[in-house]
């Protein structure tokens, strides 16, 4: 299929006219009810079919017998009923649905449910729709205005996932909102009977829509199909892979060298290294990247190495060099020029002014916090790093300053790194601990900074992590786009 | 014979691997440097085939049930006169570890000049079918694990990634005094093994495993001194 073929053949999925909800009760207490008000609650626009056997009304809404009765063809059905009744259901609702997610569990991941998952893929192939699932927990689409999830952005972005696990997924949506993270779109594909995590990646690389695409995989469905989408695509999206069961788990028994030495990991590893993807461990560290993506745009000619720290940090600054050097990148002291226009600025005693340039909160106030804007306008006029992070000690100006000093600190940050666009990429590290008044100040400057494509980060290692991610990308794109 | 030819003749006789002279038989038809050789099965033969040979040779027994050959005393080097070979081969058929294996003959063949060891392997991975490996030889690969993996078909590009990842690359540009590997040799080996048409892709549901261990590769080649390829 075509870019825009797939874009097309996706798009009932991903903006549905027509949602019909399968196993809602008048009780209004299941999974099916919640979802049915999660997606008014979101603003869906379409018609929503509860399917009922008996009930004229659920929820306030007109009830149908089947998925055969609906007054319009169905473009996406959730169901959540017993799996053994499942099969039967698709096979009476033939040529009226385009997607069926099947929540229910009870299929392929337990013996018992094998055959029947057989059925399940058997019965949507002989109907003409595609499926998703079985045991997953559904789509959140803010184009299409549906979710399966309690709370997430109401906003469009670009981030696209798919999730072999729903669990995971709602993490991935909750957690990523409240780190500013705007989803294209996240869907969960459970044990992929029929759509998978390819079919999705697919999608995603078409959708242009799509900036970067996050895949939370335990199984490649298809290993040969994911090699060959990703490396027909040679990262020209980021793919960020958070890959799940990466231990050692037994090749055949190996005879040779080489079979001994071809851990499962080693595949994915060149998986990696061949297409770009990016291999994560962990979630945050998965979200971290994704945001990094989200808000600064890859520069493959410069790939992101020279990293110049500011900020009140002390002990953090020196452990976060050490840690970035780590990381491959580079924290290397200023030159004599630079240093030399930074103590022009006559900065109070105990302020270094070598990289990393450390300010105590004594310098951070001076012009109650407007002083940043001045540190900062002579680090991008003089210095040629390809990334600036600046970090602040929230706790650290508690009691010691007017509150809107750190205000001032990060409105002055957004301004100049707005002054010197594509010079380097600007992140922002706000440090706390779970104060409550300081959590609400942190959620204040990060939406308003990632508002205007400014990563914000916890710690100084999160930050750091993130730009390794982005320079592992960039070195790639640099390293084929000559081949 | 053709690869095809070579896979069913071992399989029509119930082996689960190729022995070693039609292991580098396959390997040339892919453009592989193997050293001259001849298969043999008497010391009378031996000294006939050390004419045809340019010495010094390498005496090689060639069994299904010795898996390490050197370990059973199955391997005899720098011989330089054909009395010293067909001698050789008198000595391996009375070693007791030998004369209870069955055994396909002998192979005698030309040893590789100087060079660095390299192990170049394959692996069928059940997910994403045959991948390429290199490592050097010796402890790097043996002890240190210090070898990488790529799905094939690889590109040069990924070959040459393949070795700068290898925690011992410095060994190929001549580390401590001595001469360097050619890394374009290595790259041409691994692209013929695991490139677009390479013997991998080629092959790929013939093999479970593959080694060349040692590729011995000098400042100007590589030559696959030895072979193992278990069929699936």
């Amino acid at each position: 299929m075509s870019a825009q073929e797939i874009i097309d053949y996706y798009a009932p999925l991903f903006m549905p006219k027509t949602v019909a909800v399968v196993g809602a009760s008048t009780k209004s207490t299941g999974l099916p009810n919640i979802f049915i008000r999660r997606i008014r609650e979101f603003g869906f626009e379409g018609a929503i079919y509860p399917i009922h056997p008996s009930a004229a009304e659920i929820d306030g809404l007109p009830a149908y017998r089947t998925l055969a009765d609906t007054p319009q063809p169905i473009d996406y059905a959730y169901i959540a009923v017993s799996a053994a009744q499942i099969p039967a259901m698709l096979a009476a609702a033939a040529g009226r649905v385009r997607f069926a997610q099947v929540i229910s569990s009870g299929f392929g991941e337990v013996d018992a449910g094998k055959d029947l998952q057989q059925q399940l893929a058997a019965a949507a192939r002989a109907g003409g729709m595609r499926l998703l699932g079985p045991n997953c927990l559904g789509i959140y689409t803010p184009r299409g205005k549906v979710t399966f999830t309690e709370i997430g952005p109401r906003e469009v972005g670009t981030v696209g996932v798919v999730s072999q696990s729903g669990g995971l997924g709602t993490d991935i949506v909750r957690r990523g909102m409240s780190r500013g993270l705007k989803f294209s779109g996240l869907v969960t594909v459970g044990n992929c009977a029929d759509l998978g995590a390819n079919d999705m990646l697919e999608f995603y690389l078409a959708d242009p829509q799509t900036k970067v695409i996050g895949l939370y995989i335990e199984t490649a469905q298809d290993g040969r199909r994911l090699f060959e989408i990703l490396r027909a695509a040679q990262a020209r999206k980021p793919v960020v892979m958070l890959k799940g069961g990466r231990t050692r788990q037994g090749l055949a028994a190996a005879v040779s060298h080489t079979g001994s030495l071809a851990g499962d990991d080693r595949a994915w590893v060149a998986l990696s290294r061949q297409t770009g993807c990016i291999l994560i461990d962990t979630l945050d560290e998965f979200v971290d990247a994704l945001l990094v993506f989200q808000t600064l745009a890859p520069r493959a000619q410069r790939p992101t190495r020279r990293v110049v720290l500011f900020g009140n940090g002390g002990g953090a600054s020196v452990l976060a060099t050490d840690y970035y050097a780590r990381l491959g990148l580079d924290v290397t002291p200023f030159s004599q020029t630079i240093v030399d226009a930074l103590a022009a600025l006559q900065l109070p005693p105990g302020t270094s002014i070598t990289n990393p340039v450390d300010c105590p909160v004594g310098t951070l106030r001076q012009e109650d916090g407007r002083v940043a804007e001045t540190i900062l306008d002579v680090i991008y006029a003089s210095a040629e790093p390809e990334a600036l992070v600046m970090h602040l000690n929230l706790a650290a100006f508690v009691g010691r300053t007017k509150p809107e000093v750190l205000d001032n600190l990060v409105q002055a940050a957004l301004r100049v790194q707005a002054h010197y666009p594509g010079k380097a990429h600007f992140v922002l590290v706000l440090r706390s601990d779970d104060e409550p008044e300081l959590m609400a100040r942190r959620r204040d400057f990060r939406a308003k900074a990632v508002a205007l494509g400014v990563p914000v980060y916890d710690e100084l290692s999160n930050a750091g992590h993130a730009l390794a991610v982005l320079q592992t990308h960039e070195r790639f794109v640099l390293t084929r786009s000559g081949a | 014979m053709n690869p095809n030819d070579l896979i069913s003749a071992a399989r029509k006789q119930g082996r689960t691997a190729l022995d070693e002279f039609t292991g580098k038989q396959l390997l040339a038809s892919f453009g592989i440097r193997v050293p001259a050789s001849a298969v043999i099965n008497s010391a009378e033969e031996a000294a006939a085939a050390f004419t045809k040979l340019t010495p010094p040779l390498a005496l090689k027994i060639m069994s299904p049930d010795i898996l390490h050959k050197s370990d059973a005393g199955g391997v005899k080097v720098n011989l330089k006169t054909a009395a010293e070979a067909a001698d050789a081969v008198r000595r391996m058929m009375n070693v007791p570890a030998l004369s209870d294996a069955r055994i396909d003959g002998f192979l005698l063949e030309e040893m590789a000049p100087a060079g660095q060891e390299v192990v170049v392997g394959a692996v069928r991975d059940l997910q994403f079918g045959p991948l390429v490996m290199v490592g050097l030889g010796g402890i790097f690969v043996e002890v240190l694990a210090d070898v990488a993996f790529r799905i094939c078909p690889i590109t040069p590009l990924d070959a040459r990634e393949m070795l700068a990842e290898l925690k011992g690359a410095a060994v190929l540009n001549g580390a401590r005094g001595r001469k360097p590997a050619s890394q374009d040799a290595i790259v041409d080996v691994l692209l013929k093994i695991g490139g677009e048409g390479g013997l991998l892709m080629r092959h790929a549901d013939d093999f479970k495993e593959a080694d060349i261990n040692p590729l011995i590769v000098s400042e100007s080649g590589a030559v696959a001194v030895d072979a193992r390829f278990v069929l699936s």
